[in-house]
Protein backbone atom coordinates (compact mmCIF):
# COMPACT_ATOMS: atom_id res chain seq x y z
CA UNK A 1 0.00 0.00 0.00
CA UNK A 2 2.44 2.65 1.23
CA UNK A 3 4.52 1.66 -2.11
CA UNK A 4 1.56 2.13 -4.27
CA UNK A 5 0.98 5.72 -2.76
CA UNK A 6 4.54 6.34 -2.93
CA UNK A 7 4.51 5.91 -6.54
CA UNK A 8 0.91 7.66 -7.24
CA UNK A 9 2.61 10.31 -5.17
CA UNK A 10 5.85 10.69 -7.46
CA UNK A 11 3.26 10.10 -10.77
CA UNK A 12 1.28 13.50 -9.94
CA UNK A 13 4.31 15.55 -8.78
CA UNK A 14 7.19 14.29 -11.58
CA UNK A 15 5.89 16.64 -13.95
CA UNK A 16 6.46 19.51 -12.00
CA UNK A 17 9.02 18.73 -10.54
CA UNK A 18 12.43 20.96 -11.44
CA UNK A 19 15.14 19.24 -12.45
CA UNK A 20 17.80 18.14 -10.10
CA UNK A 21 19.13 15.25 -8.34
CA UNK A 22 18.29 16.36 -4.76
CA UNK A 23 14.41 16.82 -5.45
CA UNK A 24 14.45 13.38 -7.61
CA UNK A 25 15.84 11.68 -4.53
CA UNK A 26 13.02 13.10 -2.26
CA UNK A 27 9.98 11.71 -4.30
CA UNK A 28 12.21 8.57 -5.47
CA UNK A 29 11.40 4.91 -3.34
CA UNK A 30 14.76 3.84 -2.10
CA UNK A 31 14.46 0.34 -2.14
CA UNK A 32 17.90 -0.52 -0.29
CA UNK A 33 21.08 -1.42 -1.17
CA UNK A 34 21.92 -4.44 -3.72
CA UNK A 35 22.96 -7.68 -1.71
CA UNK A 36 26.06 -8.39 -3.42
CA UNK A 37 29.04 -5.85 -3.27
CA UNK A 38 31.59 -6.17 -5.90
CA UNK A 39 34.98 -6.57 -5.76
CA UNK A 40 37.41 -5.88 -8.31
CA UNK A 41 41.21 -5.21 -9.08
CA UNK A 42 42.81 -1.57 -9.82
CA UNK A 43 43.84 -1.60 -13.71
CA UNK A 44 40.52 -3.49 -15.27
CA UNK A 45 36.91 -2.38 -16.37
CA UNK A 46 34.45 -2.76 -14.34
CA UNK A 47 30.63 -2.27 -14.83
CA UNK A 48 27.96 -1.69 -12.25
CA UNK A 49 24.49 -2.97 -13.82
CA UNK A 50 21.85 -0.80 -12.24
CA UNK A 51 20.62 -3.71 -9.51
CA UNK A 52 16.77 -3.01 -9.74
CA UNK A 53 16.22 -3.98 -13.11
CA UNK A 54 17.43 -7.87 -12.25
CA UNK A 55 14.03 -7.18 -10.05
CA UNK A 56 12.50 -6.80 -12.78
CA UNK A 57 13.35 -10.10 -15.19
CA UNK A 58 10.52 -11.93 -15.49
CA UNK A 59 8.12 -9.08 -14.19
CA UNK A 60 6.95 -6.91 -16.22
CA UNK A 61 9.10 -4.38 -18.57
CA UNK A 62 9.28 -1.21 -18.03
CA UNK A 63 10.02 0.33 -21.36
CA UNK A 64 11.00 4.10 -22.03
CA UNK A 65 12.89 4.55 -18.39
CA UNK A 66 16.14 6.94 -17.91
CA UNK A 67 18.85 5.08 -15.60
CA UNK A 68 21.08 7.49 -13.76
CA UNK A 69 23.99 6.65 -11.69
CA UNK A 70 25.59 9.22 -8.69
CA UNK A 71 28.03 8.02 -6.38
CA UNK A 72 27.32 8.24 -2.86
CA UNK A 73 26.31 12.55 -2.21
CA UNK A 74 28.37 13.73 -5.53
CA UNK A 75 26.87 14.77 -8.94
CA UNK A 76 25.47 12.49 -11.32
CA UNK A 77 27.96 10.60 -13.73
CA UNK A 78 27.18 12.14 -16.56
CA UNK A 79 28.60 10.20 -19.95
CA UNK A 80 32.07 11.42 -20.58
CA UNK A 81 31.44 13.79 -17.94
CA UNK A 82 34.55 11.89 -15.74
CA UNK A 83 37.06 12.17 -18.78
CA UNK A 84 36.78 9.16 -21.20
CA UNK A 85 37.48 6.58 -18.05
CA UNK A 86 33.49 6.72 -16.40
CA UNK A 87 30.62 6.31 -18.56
CA UNK A 88 27.07 5.21 -18.47
CA UNK A 89 25.85 2.97 -21.61
CA UNK A 90 22.29 1.05 -21.53
CA UNK A 91 22.23 2.03 -18.12
CA UNK A 92 24.88 0.70 -16.89
CA UNK A 93 27.82 2.45 -15.05
CA UNK A 94 31.19 1.52 -16.62
CA UNK A 95 34.75 2.48 -14.73
CA UNK A 96 37.55 1.80 -17.44
CA UNK A 97 39.71 1.02 -15.93
CA UNK A 98 38.41 1.24 -12.38
CA UNK A 99 41.06 3.15 -9.27
CA UNK A 100 41.11 2.48 -6.00
CA UNK A 101 39.35 5.69 -5.49
CA UNK A 102 36.53 4.36 -7.12
CA UNK A 103 35.29 2.35 -3.93
CA UNK A 104 31.88 3.87 -2.63
CA UNK A 105 28.06 3.15 -2.73
CA UNK A 106 26.77 3.56 -5.89
CA UNK A 107 23.07 4.62 -6.53
CA UNK A 108 21.46 4.25 -9.66
CA UNK A 109 18.09 6.09 -10.42
CA UNK A 110 15.62 4.54 -12.62
CA UNK A 111 12.66 6.64 -13.74
CA UNK A 112 9.85 7.52 -16.60
CA UNK A 113 7.19 9.24 -16.50
CA UNK A 114 4.74 7.46 -14.21
CA UNK A 115 7.84 6.14 -11.78
CA UNK A 116 11.32 6.38 -9.94
CA UNK A 117 12.89 4.51 -7.30
CA UNK A 118 16.82 3.94 -6.20
CA UNK A 119 18.78 1.55 -5.37
CA UNK A 120 22.92 1.23 -4.26
CA UNK A 121 25.46 -0.67 -4.69
CA UNK A 122 29.24 -0.78 -3.13
CA UNK A 123 32.02 -0.98 -5.00
CA UNK A 124 35.40 -1.91 -3.39
CA UNK A 125 38.27 -1.64 -5.87
CA UNK A 126 41.75 -3.09 -4.32
CA UNK A 127 45.43 -2.93 -5.24
CA UNK A 128 46.01 -6.20 -7.49
CA UNK A 129 48.14 -7.79 -5.24
CA UNK A 130 48.40 -11.28 -3.09
CA UNK A 131 46.66 -9.78 -0.28
CA UNK A 132 43.25 -8.85 -2.31
CA UNK A 133 42.93 -12.53 -3.51
CA UNK A 134 40.64 -13.52 -0.72
CA UNK A 135 38.60 -10.97 -1.20
CA UNK A 136 38.09 -10.74 -5.00
CA UNK A 137 38.05 -14.92 -5.19
CA UNK A 138 35.10 -17.12 -6.46
CA UNK A 139 35.38 -20.10 -4.66
CA UNK A 140 34.46 -23.18 -6.83
CA UNK A 141 34.10 -27.08 -5.77
CA UNK A 142 34.60 -30.39 -8.31
CA UNK A 143 34.75 -34.08 -7.39
CA UNK A 144 37.68 -35.85 -6.89
CA UNK A 145 38.32 -38.89 -9.76
CA UNK A 146 35.33 -37.17 -12.23
CA UNK A 147 35.44 -34.59 -14.46
CA UNK A 148 34.33 -31.19 -13.75
CA UNK A 149 34.60 -27.44 -15.10
CA UNK A 150 35.47 -24.31 -13.84
CA UNK A 151 33.96 -21.22 -14.49
CA UNK A 152 35.43 -17.65 -15.47
CA UNK A 153 32.41 -15.91 -13.72
CA UNK A 154 31.00 -12.28 -14.31
CA UNK A 155 32.04 -12.02 -18.02
CA UNK A 156 28.63 -11.01 -19.87
CA UNK A 157 29.41 -7.20 -20.20
CA UNK A 158 32.68 -8.07 -22.27
CA UNK A 159 31.66 -10.71 -24.38
CA UNK A 160 29.23 -9.21 -26.84
CA UNK A 161 30.28 -12.26 -29.14
CA UNK A 162 30.05 -15.07 -27.51
CA UNK A 163 31.22 -17.54 -30.28
CA UNK A 164 34.94 -15.34 -30.03
CA UNK A 165 35.41 -15.45 -26.75
CA UNK A 166 38.86 -16.92 -25.88
CA UNK A 167 39.86 -16.90 -22.30
CA UNK A 168 43.42 -17.50 -20.76
CA UNK A 169 43.54 -19.88 -18.01
CA UNK A 170 46.18 -19.43 -15.30
CA UNK A 171 46.92 -22.07 -12.20
CA UNK A 172 49.24 -20.76 -9.91
CA UNK A 173 50.12 -17.76 -12.48
CA UNK A 174 51.15 -20.68 -15.09
CA UNK A 175 49.53 -20.67 -17.88
CA UNK A 176 47.36 -23.77 -18.52
CA UNK A 177 48.34 -26.00 -21.92
CA UNK A 178 44.44 -25.97 -22.34
CA UNK A 179 44.44 -28.86 -24.93
CA UNK A 180 46.02 -31.41 -23.01
CA UNK A 181 44.68 -34.52 -21.45
CA UNK A 182 44.15 -33.04 -18.22
CA UNK A 183 42.84 -29.33 -19.34
CA UNK A 184 40.65 -28.18 -22.10
CA UNK A 185 38.70 -24.94 -22.35
CA UNK A 186 35.92 -24.77 -24.88
CA UNK A 187 36.13 -21.84 -27.44
CA UNK A 188 32.96 -19.60 -26.78
CA UNK A 189 32.28 -20.70 -23.59
CA UNK A 190 33.78 -19.61 -20.14
CA UNK A 191 34.43 -22.89 -19.06
CA UNK A 192 37.69 -25.10 -18.45
CA UNK A 193 37.39 -29.16 -18.38
CA UNK A 194 39.33 -30.68 -15.89
CA UNK A 195 39.39 -34.42 -16.41
CA UNK A 196 39.90 -36.86 -13.53
CA UNK A 197 40.44 -34.42 -10.82
CA UNK A 198 42.81 -34.69 -8.46
CA UNK A 199 43.90 -33.48 -5.07
CA UNK A 200 46.45 -31.73 -6.66
CA UNK A 201 44.18 -30.12 -9.13
CA UNK A 202 42.63 -27.65 -5.32
CA UNK A 203 44.16 -23.94 -5.62
CA UNK A 204 43.91 -21.08 -6.98
CA UNK A 205 43.12 -20.32 -10.61
CA UNK A 206 43.13 -17.15 -12.54
CA UNK A 207 41.00 -16.67 -16.12
CA UNK A 208 41.65 -13.87 -18.25
CA UNK A 209 39.76 -12.36 -21.16
CA UNK A 210 41.06 -9.20 -23.33
CA UNK A 211 38.62 -6.60 -23.49
CA UNK A 212 39.65 -3.88 -26.56
CA UNK A 213 37.85 -0.18 -25.79
CA UNK A 214 38.20 2.81 -27.45
CA UNK A 215 41.47 1.81 -29.13
CA UNK A 216 43.03 0.39 -25.94
CA UNK A 217 43.32 -2.87 -24.46
CA UNK A 218 42.33 -4.15 -21.13
CA UNK A 219 42.11 -7.27 -19.69
CA UNK A 220 39.39 -8.52 -17.56
CA UNK A 221 40.67 -11.02 -14.66
CA UNK A 222 38.50 -13.52 -12.09
CA UNK A 223 40.34 -15.72 -9.66
CA UNK A 224 39.17 -18.81 -8.46
CA UNK A 225 39.85 -21.01 -5.76
CA UNK A 226 39.13 -24.53 -6.44
CA UNK A 227 38.24 -27.22 -3.67
CA UNK A 228 38.17 -30.82 -4.20
CA UNK A 229 35.87 -33.00 -2.65
CA UNK A 230 35.67 -36.98 -2.05
CA UNK A 231 32.21 -37.61 -3.35
CA UNK A 232 30.17 -39.56 -0.49
CA UNK A 233 29.70 -42.89 -1.38
CA UNK A 234 26.67 -45.15 -1.35
CA UNK A 235 27.25 -48.60 -0.63
CA UNK A 236 24.91 -51.99 0.32
CA UNK A 237 23.86 -51.66 3.55
CA UNK A 238 23.72 -54.85 6.00
CA UNK A 239 21.65 -55.32 8.85
CA UNK A 240 23.60 -56.86 11.52
CA UNK A 241 20.95 -56.93 14.58
CA UNK A 242 18.73 -57.92 15.79
CA UNK A 243 18.96 -61.81 16.19
CA UNK A 244 16.05 -64.13 15.07
CA UNK A 245 14.50 -64.25 18.43
CA UNK A 246 14.50 -61.96 21.18
CA UNK A 247 14.02 -63.30 24.57
CA UNK A 248 11.95 -60.76 27.26
CA UNK A 249 9.50 -61.39 30.37
CA UNK A 250 6.08 -60.05 29.66
CA UNK A 251 5.84 -56.64 32.04
CA UNK A 252 9.65 -55.44 31.11
CA UNK A 253 10.42 -53.00 28.74
CA UNK A 254 12.99 -53.70 26.14
CA UNK A 255 14.72 -52.21 23.32
CA UNK A 256 15.96 -54.22 20.24
CA UNK A 257 18.50 -51.94 18.25
CA UNK A 258 18.37 -53.05 14.26
CA UNK A 259 21.93 -52.44 13.87
CA UNK A 260 23.18 -51.57 10.33
CA UNK A 261 26.56 -51.85 9.15
CA UNK A 262 27.45 -48.93 5.50
CA UNK A 263 30.90 -49.33 5.29
CA UNK A 264 32.18 -46.27 3.81
CA UNK A 265 28.71 -45.22 2.82
CA UNK A 266 26.80 -41.92 3.48
CA UNK A 267 24.59 -42.39 6.02
CA UNK A 268 22.39 -39.42 4.77
CA UNK A 269 20.40 -41.86 1.90
CA UNK A 270 19.81 -44.92 4.17
CA UNK A 271 16.77 -45.11 5.62
CA UNK A 272 15.99 -47.75 8.57
CA UNK A 273 12.84 -48.08 10.36
CA UNK A 274 10.72 -50.73 11.91
CA UNK A 275 7.67 -52.54 10.62
CA UNK A 276 5.15 -54.85 12.95
CA UNK A 277 3.00 -56.85 11.27
CA UNK A 278 3.52 -55.02 7.29
CA UNK A 279 2.37 -51.67 9.37
CA UNK A 280 4.44 -49.23 10.51
CA UNK A 281 4.89 -49.00 14.14
CA UNK A 282 3.68 -45.40 14.59
CA UNK A 283 0.19 -46.68 13.50
CA UNK A 284 0.19 -50.29 14.91
CA UNK A 285 0.70 -48.83 17.82
CA UNK A 286 -0.88 -44.93 18.33
CA UNK A 287 -0.65 -45.54 22.09
CA UNK A 288 3.06 -45.46 21.82
CA UNK A 289 3.52 -48.67 23.87
CA UNK A 290 5.81 -49.74 21.23
CA UNK A 291 7.96 -47.40 19.65
CA UNK A 292 10.94 -46.26 17.43
CA UNK A 293 14.03 -45.21 19.61
CA UNK A 294 16.38 -42.02 18.44
CA UNK A 295 18.21 -43.12 15.37
CA UNK A 296 22.02 -43.15 15.91
CA UNK A 297 24.74 -42.47 13.72
CA UNK A 298 27.82 -43.21 14.46
CA UNK A 299 31.31 -44.32 13.05
CA UNK A 300 33.79 -46.65 14.47
CA UNK A 301 37.32 -47.73 12.81
CA UNK A 302 36.02 -45.49 9.89
CA UNK A 303 32.86 -47.18 9.00
CA UNK A 304 29.68 -45.99 9.26
CA UNK A 305 26.58 -47.39 11.32
CA UNK A 306 23.06 -46.58 12.04
CA UNK A 307 21.20 -47.68 15.03
CA UNK A 308 16.97 -47.91 15.21
CA UNK A 309 16.27 -49.16 18.57
CA UNK A 310 12.36 -50.34 18.95
CA UNK A 311 11.72 -49.91 22.46
CA UNK A 312 8.47 -52.26 24.33
CA UNK A 313 7.23 -50.22 27.16
CA UNK A 314 6.11 -52.56 28.42
CA UNK A 315 5.79 -56.18 26.49
CA UNK A 316 2.78 -57.78 26.74
CA UNK A 317 1.37 -61.34 25.63
CA UNK A 318 0.24 -60.12 21.92
CA UNK A 319 4.01 -58.90 21.31
CA UNK A 320 4.81 -62.86 21.01
CA UNK A 321 2.51 -63.53 18.31
CA UNK A 322 3.76 -60.41 16.09
CA UNK A 323 5.87 -60.36 13.52
CA UNK A 324 8.65 -57.24 13.58
CA UNK A 325 10.69 -56.86 11.21
CA UNK A 326 13.27 -53.91 10.67
CA UNK A 327 13.56 -52.37 7.14
CA UNK A 328 16.87 -50.58 5.75
CA UNK A 329 16.47 -49.15 2.24
CA UNK A 330 18.86 -47.01 0.30
CA UNK A 331 19.38 -45.82 -3.36
CA UNK A 332 21.12 -49.17 -4.01
CA UNK A 333 19.18 -51.86 -2.15
CA UNK A 334 16.26 -52.52 -0.01
CA UNK A 335 16.29 -55.36 2.75
CA UNK A 336 14.35 -56.70 6.00
CA UNK A 337 15.34 -58.62 8.91
CA UNK A 338 12.22 -60.71 11.00
CA UNK A 339 12.34 -60.54 14.60
CA UNK A 340 10.24 -62.32 17.17
CA UNK A 341 9.91 -61.87 20.57
CA UNK A 342 9.98 -65.38 22.88
CA UNK A 343 8.64 -64.93 26.63
CA UNK A 344 11.92 -65.39 28.54
CA UNK A 345 10.18 -66.97 31.55
CA UNK A 346 9.37 -70.32 29.75
CA UNK A 347 13.08 -70.36 28.17
CA UNK A 348 14.54 -70.27 31.94
CA UNK A 349 12.42 -73.55 32.79
CA UNK A 350 14.23 -74.78 30.00
CA UNK A 351 17.73 -74.17 30.88
CA UNK A 352 17.14 -75.45 34.45
CA UNK A 353 15.29 -78.67 32.83
CA UNK A 354 18.20 -79.33 30.26
CA UNK A 355 20.81 -80.39 32.47
CA UNK A 356 18.77 -82.72 34.02
CA UNK A 357 17.20 -84.59 30.90
CA UNK A 358 20.81 -84.85 29.84
CA UNK A 359 21.82 -86.68 33.23
CA UNK A 360 18.90 -89.20 32.48
CA UNK A 361 20.06 -89.67 29.04
CA UNK A 362 23.47 -90.63 29.75
CA UNK A 363 22.51 -92.81 32.54
CA UNK A 364 19.81 -94.44 30.70
CA UNK A 365 22.49 -94.58 27.55
CA UNK A 366 24.98 -96.11 30.00
CA UNK A 367 22.40 -98.60 31.45
CA UNK A 368 20.81 -99.81 27.38
CA UNK A 369 24.91 -100.12 26.66
CA UNK A 370 25.54 -102.51 29.26
CA UNK A 371 22.79 -104.50 29.19
CA UNK A 372 23.06 -104.81 25.56
CA UNK A 373 26.61 -105.88 25.84
CA UNK A 374 26.05 -108.33 28.38
CA UNK A 375 23.38 -110.27 26.29
CA UNK A 376 24.34 -110.00 22.74
CA UNK A 377 27.96 -110.56 22.43
CA UNK A 378 27.68 -112.07 19.01
CA UNK A 379 26.33 -108.73 17.83
CA UNK A 380 28.74 -106.57 18.86
CA UNK A 381 31.12 -108.89 17.03
CA UNK A 382 29.54 -108.35 13.77
CA UNK A 383 29.36 -105.06 14.53
CA UNK A 384 33.29 -104.61 15.25
CA UNK A 385 33.29 -106.43 11.54
CA UNK A 386 31.36 -104.56 9.77
CA UNK A 387 33.64 -101.58 10.88
CA UNK A 388 36.80 -103.64 9.63
CA UNK A 389 34.81 -103.45 6.29
CA UNK A 390 35.43 -99.99 5.70
CA UNK A 391 38.98 -101.09 6.06
CA UNK A 392 38.51 -103.39 3.07
CA UNK A 393 42.08 -103.07 1.58
CA UNK A 394 43.82 -102.70 4.48
CA UNK A 395 42.36 -105.92 6.55
CA UNK A 396 41.62 -108.33 3.56
CA UNK A 397 41.79 -111.31 6.13
CA UNK A 398 39.03 -110.06 8.12
CA UNK A 399 36.72 -110.24 4.90
CA UNK A 400 37.65 -114.00 4.79
CA UNK A 401 36.26 -114.20 8.65
CA UNK A 402 33.05 -112.65 7.59
CA UNK A 403 32.96 -114.57 5.00
CA UNK B 1 32.49 -39.27 18.27
CA UNK B 2 28.76 -40.78 17.26
CA UNK B 3 27.04 -38.31 15.39
CA UNK B 4 23.41 -38.11 16.63
CA UNK B 5 20.18 -37.40 14.61
CA UNK B 6 16.59 -38.18 15.53
CA UNK B 7 15.79 -38.76 11.57
CA UNK B 8 13.04 -41.09 10.86
CA UNK B 9 11.12 -42.19 7.51
CA UNK B 10 8.19 -43.27 8.76
CA UNK B 11 7.94 -41.03 12.38
CA UNK B 12 5.15 -38.32 13.10
CA UNK B 13 7.77 -36.61 15.08
CA UNK B 14 9.63 -34.18 14.15
CA UNK B 15 12.87 -35.15 12.00
CA UNK B 16 16.26 -33.58 12.39
CA UNK B 17 17.17 -32.50 8.64
CA UNK B 18 20.48 -31.81 7.14
CA UNK B 19 22.15 -29.56 5.63
CA UNK B 20 23.78 -29.42 2.15
CA UNK B 21 25.62 -27.64 -0.10
CA UNK B 22 24.17 -27.33 -3.59
CA UNK B 23 25.95 -25.47 -6.88
CA UNK B 24 25.17 -26.06 -10.26
CA UNK B 25 27.33 -28.27 -13.05
CA UNK B 26 28.58 -24.22 -14.07
CA UNK B 27 29.62 -23.41 -10.23
CA UNK B 28 26.60 -21.15 -9.99
CA UNK B 29 25.65 -21.50 -6.02
CA UNK B 30 21.97 -20.16 -4.76
CA UNK B 31 21.16 -17.10 -2.93
CA UNK B 32 18.46 -14.92 -2.21
CA UNK B 33 17.53 -11.86 -3.64
CA UNK B 34 14.60 -10.09 -2.61
CA UNK B 35 13.17 -13.40 -1.09
CA UNK B 36 13.65 -15.28 -4.28
CA UNK B 37 15.93 -18.43 -4.76
CA UNK B 38 18.59 -17.22 -7.29
CA UNK B 39 21.74 -19.08 -8.65
CA UNK B 40 25.06 -17.43 -9.43
CA UNK B 41 28.31 -16.60 -8.50
CA UNK B 42 29.79 -15.28 -5.19
CA UNK B 43 33.10 -13.70 -4.27
CA UNK B 44 35.28 -13.30 -0.97
CA UNK B 45 33.16 -11.93 1.68
CA UNK B 46 29.86 -12.19 -0.69
CA UNK B 47 29.84 -15.84 -0.31
CA UNK B 48 28.61 -15.68 3.04
CA UNK B 49 25.08 -15.09 1.36
CA UNK B 50 25.05 -18.69 -0.06
CA UNK B 51 21.70 -20.50 0.88
CA UNK B 52 22.33 -23.99 1.98
CA UNK B 53 19.73 -26.39 1.59
CA UNK B 54 17.96 -28.50 4.35
CA UNK B 55 16.78 -32.09 3.87
CA UNK B 56 14.58 -34.22 5.18
CA UNK B 57 14.44 -36.93 3.53
CA UNK B 58 11.02 -39.01 2.34
CA UNK B 59 12.57 -41.69 0.85
CA UNK B 60 15.70 -42.72 0.04
CA UNK B 61 15.11 -41.22 -3.20
CA UNK B 62 12.51 -38.45 -2.20
CA UNK B 63 13.33 -35.48 -0.17
CA UNK B 64 11.58 -32.13 1.21
CA UNK B 65 14.36 -29.34 0.56
CA UNK B 66 14.65 -25.87 2.59
CA UNK B 67 16.53 -23.19 2.84
CA UNK B 68 17.23 -20.64 5.98
CA UNK B 69 17.36 -23.36 8.60
CA UNK B 70 14.15 -25.31 7.05
CA UNK B 71 11.80 -22.47 7.57
CA UNK B 72 11.07 -21.71 3.71
CA UNK B 73 10.47 -24.70 1.91
CA UNK B 74 10.63 -25.27 -1.88
CA UNK B 75 7.39 -26.64 -3.55
CA UNK B 76 6.10 -27.17 -7.12
CA UNK B 77 2.97 -25.34 -7.81
CA UNK B 78 0.77 -25.13 -10.23
CA UNK B 79 -1.17 -22.27 -11.25
CA UNK B 80 -3.25 -22.46 -14.40
CA UNK B 81 -1.13 -24.07 -17.24
CA UNK B 82 1.86 -22.51 -14.81
CA UNK B 83 3.77 -24.51 -13.17
CA UNK B 84 6.73 -22.53 -11.04
CA UNK B 85 8.90 -23.08 -8.05
CA UNK B 86 7.98 -21.25 -5.06
CA UNK B 87 9.34 -20.71 -1.69
CA UNK B 88 6.67 -21.55 1.24
CA UNK B 89 6.97 -20.42 4.94
CA UNK B 90 6.84 -24.05 6.60
CA UNK B 91 8.49 -25.93 8.18
CA UNK B 92 10.46 -28.80 6.73
CA UNK B 93 10.35 -31.00 10.13
CA UNK B 94 6.93 -30.23 10.52
CA UNK B 95 6.19 -32.00 7.15
CA UNK B 96 4.10 -34.65 7.26
CA UNK B 97 5.25 -37.85 4.36
CA UNK B 98 2.25 -39.45 3.89
CA UNK B 99 -0.30 -35.89 3.45
CA UNK B 100 -0.93 -35.41 -0.15
CA UNK B 101 -0.97 -31.87 -0.09
CA UNK B 102 2.56 -31.96 1.53
CA UNK B 103 3.46 -33.76 -2.16
CA UNK B 104 4.38 -30.65 -3.66
CA UNK B 105 7.54 -30.29 -1.13
CA UNK B 106 8.84 -33.30 -2.67
CA UNK B 107 11.78 -33.70 -4.84
CA UNK B 108 12.82 -37.00 -6.31
CA UNK B 109 16.41 -37.04 -6.44
CA UNK B 110 18.47 -38.83 -9.24
CA UNK B 111 22.57 -39.27 -8.92
CA UNK B 112 24.36 -39.17 -12.45
CA UNK B 113 27.99 -39.41 -11.74
CA UNK B 114 29.53 -37.26 -8.98
CA UNK B 115 26.19 -34.72 -9.67
CA UNK B 116 22.46 -34.95 -8.71
CA UNK B 117 18.84 -33.81 -10.30
CA UNK B 118 15.82 -33.40 -8.39
CA UNK B 119 12.82 -34.10 -10.32
CA UNK B 120 9.41 -32.20 -8.27
CA UNK B 121 6.88 -35.26 -7.05
CA UNK B 122 3.78 -33.00 -7.02
CA UNK B 123 4.97 -32.21 -11.26
CA UNK B 124 6.52 -35.63 -12.70
CA UNK B 125 8.80 -34.51 -15.70
CA UNK B 126 9.58 -30.67 -14.42
CA UNK B 127 12.78 -30.63 -12.76
CA UNK B 128 15.30 -28.05 -10.34
CA UNK B 129 17.02 -25.85 -12.39
CA UNK B 130 19.27 -22.32 -13.02
CA UNK B 131 19.30 -20.50 -16.13
CA UNK B 132 22.60 -20.19 -17.59
CA UNK B 133 23.03 -16.39 -17.07
CA UNK B 134 23.88 -15.53 -13.60
CA UNK B 135 22.00 -13.96 -10.65
CA UNK B 136 18.83 -15.47 -12.56
CA UNK B 137 15.60 -17.32 -10.13
CA UNK B 138 16.34 -20.98 -9.88
CA UNK B 139 12.93 -22.88 -11.49
CA UNK B 140 11.85 -25.64 -12.74
CA UNK B 141 11.85 -27.06 -16.68
CA UNK B 142 10.35 -29.43 -18.33
CA UNK B 143 13.07 -29.68 -20.99
CA UNK B 144 16.18 -30.58 -18.85
CA UNK B 145 17.86 -31.75 -22.09
CA UNK B 146 17.52 -27.85 -23.13
CA UNK B 147 21.24 -26.44 -22.95
CA UNK B 148 20.14 -23.21 -21.66
CA UNK B 149 19.09 -24.81 -18.57
CA UNK B 150 21.43 -26.46 -15.72
CA UNK B 151 19.70 -29.31 -14.22
CA UNK B 152 22.71 -31.22 -12.82
CA UNK B 153 24.16 -29.94 -9.44
CA UNK B 154 26.39 -30.96 -6.98
CA UNK B 155 25.00 -31.87 -3.37
CA UNK B 156 27.05 -33.21 -0.81
CA UNK B 157 26.54 -32.31 2.49
CA UNK B 158 28.38 -29.73 4.60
Amino acid sequence: MLVLCLCMVCASASPTQPEGHKVAAENCQYRGKHFKTSFKVEGEPVVLRCPQVRYWLGASARPHVNMTWHKNDSAPVAPGKDGPRVWVQDGALWLVPAVQGDSGTYICTVRNASYCDEMSIELRVFENTEASLPVVSYPQILTFATTGSLVCPELSEFTTNKADMKIQWYKDSVLLDEDNEKFSSVRGTARLLIHNVSAADAGSYRCALAFGRRGRRYTVTRHIQLRVNRKQEETIPVIISPHQTILASLGSTLAIPCKVFLGAGTHSTTMLWWMANNTSVDSAYQDGRVREGQRLEYSENNENYIEVPLIFDPVIRKDLTTDFKCVVHNTLSFQMLHTTVKEAASFSWGIALAPLSLLVLVLGGIWMHRRYKHRTGKAYGLTALRTGHQDFQSYPSKIKEIK
Amino acid sequence: MALETACRPSGKRPCVMQAFRIWDVNQKTFYLRNNQLVAGYLQGPNTQLEEKIDVVPVEPQAVFLGIHGGKLCLACVKAGDEIRLQLEEVNITELSKTKEQNKRFAFIRSDSGPTTSFESAACPGWFLCTALEADQPVSLTNTPKEAVRVTKFYFQQD
